[in-house]
């Protein structure tokens, strides 16, 4: 039953409010945790097997009439569920402590819980509308979570980016409407199939650009970047991690990557325009990340950076560098959910995100100093952690294709991203304790949890790379390369 | 035709009074305007379905919450708006008619058009059967909208407890 991804969260978020009237704390713990789990468990075996034949789609049985459910479950979608289902569960075990200074947890969780949904229902997604509404469901959710703290900047980040995010979907509205006004049809294939038959080539160009600045907000590609580094600090911790370690890959990159590789097909236009995006994202953010004084920020900034260098694998669009641009992702959201975790624990702890007012933290934090070094090593590309496979990967798939500017500043944009990592290890954890810090303790027994099933994960990614690239992403990136070779012949 | 553009020419109007009058009452009045006019251009155009929502929901239901929400609140809070935006906005309103007008123009034609397919009858059974899934996400918006009111709202009336 492909459509329990969607419907199972959806459920229990809405049962969640009335239990929470019962249990306050516990049972909203408990049964979205196990909701997670159940997502992950359910993708990780039950999945495997749903496509052993190939992509899925469903048909549901509604009150014994059949009523049609589309969803699509293929090899890419898979592969983002279990990345959804994986930061989704370590990122709702670590609220089980954090979030019980900001109260009304059942609603909290409710919330979040809609947010996994509408990714779920993104990724499944069969036809263009569906993929506009389940974006907006995912937002809607997420622009309450940013705010959830009621502070004054919380709020002021929460309504720029409500703005911004309604901008962007305005723009794939407009796009979707136009593509359906064209094809007379909204599923991405028979829109493909429309757009190669239809004489409509500055139409379709219209519309491409549509969903280049649409879910290029969404993603926060450079130009286009200016509500990330306030929302993603604001939320509450957790939510952070969600949001800069899936909401913006599932609802930016995973869509725009969907719908130019399933409807437009890659040209060599388009392909370059990508590149550009991610390159300029790759390193503009890497600069503007060196220069932040807040923790959290710098985070924001480096999530940028590390989103142009996925667009940048994917947008090479040779079979390779979409291999290392999904594998980047997968390594991107872990390592960057373990940070924002990691950066809600030292918040918590000492009241500030000022790296220059923090200091040998890791003498009272040894959990969280170890984790947090482990997710910034992996997302520099340290061997032999994560990230580093993952980025090696892009910048072979880059040497193979001739692009050898572009792997040059890749290699380059890495350093800078490792200088900014070794910063915040050198003012946050390391050296001399500050006498004000003396009393701080480890962060409570959920929240290390957490933090250190993701560490491991990313350990974990490292050594077994071959193993995982294998089995999750290598299939993930077959759907996407055979929809180039599949619809490419038009733009050539 | 006339008659058509006429009512376009209006909708255009009133959505751009809606924006400029600094009134919010009126504003909400010229919004329910340009949506009345616009239900009536769907109806004309043989959209009878979409038309009964335009009216009912923008043009009816919209308004009576913007008026409730403006008659609840207080006066007093006015944020002084920029100047800028009274000389920016028709700026960027006659270059946007300017890009529309060429792009329209040289578009239009090339677009295949569609055989118009009856909607009466049919819909129902499109909506209820065929797009199922868009109406499981409605549902999901619009829980997602009164949930994050609740949480948004959550400590100003713990804070009238007190």
């Amino acid at each position: 039953m492909v459509f329990l991804f969607v419907a199972v969260p959806l459920v229990v978020a809405g049962v969640l409010p009335l239990l929470g009237k019962l249990s306050k704390r516990v049972l909203p713990d408990i049964l979205s945790n196990l909701t997670f789990l159940f997502l992950l468990v359910y993708a990780a075996t039950a999945g495997r097997q749903i496509i052993a034949g190939g992509p899925v789609s469903q048909q549901i049985l509604w009150f014994g009439e059949p009523v049609q459910i589309l969803l699509g479950l293929d090899g890419l979608a898979l592969f983002m569920l279990m990345a959804i289902a994986l930061v989704s569960l370590c990122a709702g075990i670590f609220s089980i402590d954090y979030m019980e200074h900001y109260g009304a947890k059942a609603n909290y969780y409710a919330l979040f819980l809609i947010m996994v949904a509408g990714m779920n229902g993104l990724v499944l997604a069969k036809d263009l509308f569906q993929v506009y509404l389940f974006l907006e469901v995912a937002a809607v959710a997420s622009y309450a979570l940013v705010a959830y703290g009621l502070g004054y900047e919380e709020l002021e980040a929460a309504f720029k980016y409500l703005l911004l995010s309604v901008v962007a979907s305005a723009f794939v509205l407009i796009g979707v409407t136009v593509l359906f006004g064209l094809t007379g049809s909204l599923g991405f294939e028979a829109v493909g199939r429309g757009l190669q038959e239809l004489p409509a080539g500055p139409m379709a160009a219209l519309c491409a650009a549509l969903f280049v600045a649409g879910f290029g907000l969404k993603a926060a590609l450079i130009p286009f970047h200016a509500w990330l580094p306030d929302a993603h600090p604001s939320a509450p911790a957790p939510i952070s991690a969600m949001l800069s370690g899936l909401l913006i890959k599932v609802s930016g990159i995973y869509a725009l990557t969907r719908i130019f590789f399933s409807v437009f097909g890659l040209t060599s236009l388009l392909s370059n325009l990508l590149m550009g995006l991610g390159v300029i994202s790759a390193v503009v953010a890497a600069l503007l990340a060196l220069g932040q004084k807040d923790i959290k920020r710098m985070l924001a900034y480096s999530s940028i950076s590390q989103v142009g260098y996925i667009v940048l694998g994917i947008g090479l669009g040779t079979p390779l560098g979409i291999l290392g641009g999904l594998f980047h992702l997968f390594n991107h959201a872990l390592a960057k959910g373990l940070l924002f975790l990691t950066s809600g624990s030292v918040q918590m702890a000492t009241g500030t995100r000022n790296l220059d007012e923090m200091g040998g933290l890791a003498k009272r934090m040894p959990w969280t100093a170890a984790t947090n070094l482990v997710g910034s090593l992996s997302i520099a590309g340290v061997p032999p952690l994560g990230g580093f496979w993952s980025k090696l990967v892009i910048i072979m798939a880059l040497v193979q294709a001739g692009r050898w500017p572009y792997a040059v500043i890749a290699v380059l944009a890495s350093v800078l991203t490792l200088w900014y990592y070794l910063l915040i290890q050198r003012k946050a954890f390391f050296g001399k304790i500050e006498e004000r810090w003396k009393d701080i303790r480890e962060a409570p027994f959920w929240m290390t949890a957490a933090t250190v099933i993701l560490a491991l994960l990313c350990i974990g990614v490292g050594i077994f790379f071959a193993a995982v690239l294998k089995s999750w992403v290598q299939p993930a990136a077959d759907v996407l390369a055979q929809g180039v070779t599949a619809v490419i012949p038009r733009g050539r | 035709m006339s008659v058509q553009i006429l009512l376009l020419i209006g909708l255009v109007l009133f959505s751009v009074a809606a924006v400029l009058l600094k009134d919010l009452i009126k504003a909400a009045i010229c919004l329910a305007a340009a949506s009345l006019v616009l239900g009536i251009l769907f109806f004309r155009m043989g959209a009878p379905y979409a038309g009964a929502f335009e009216i009912s929901v923008v043009a009816g239901l919209i308004t009576v919450l913007f008026m409730l929400t403006i008659a609840l609140t207080k006066t007093g809070g006015d944020v002084a708006e920029s100047k800028l935006a009274r000389v920016a906005f028709p700026l960027f309103f006659i270059l946007f008619l300017a890009v529309d007008v060429i792009v329209t123009k040289n578009l239009v034609q090339k677009i295949v058009a569609l055989p118009a397919a009856p909607e009466a009858g049919a819909f129902g059974e499109v909506l209820w059967k065929q797009r199922t899934l868009d109406l499981v996400g409605q549902v999901c918006i619009i829980f997602a909208g009164v949930l994050a009111v609740l949480a948004l709202f959550r400590k100003r009336s713990k804070d009238n407890d007190d």
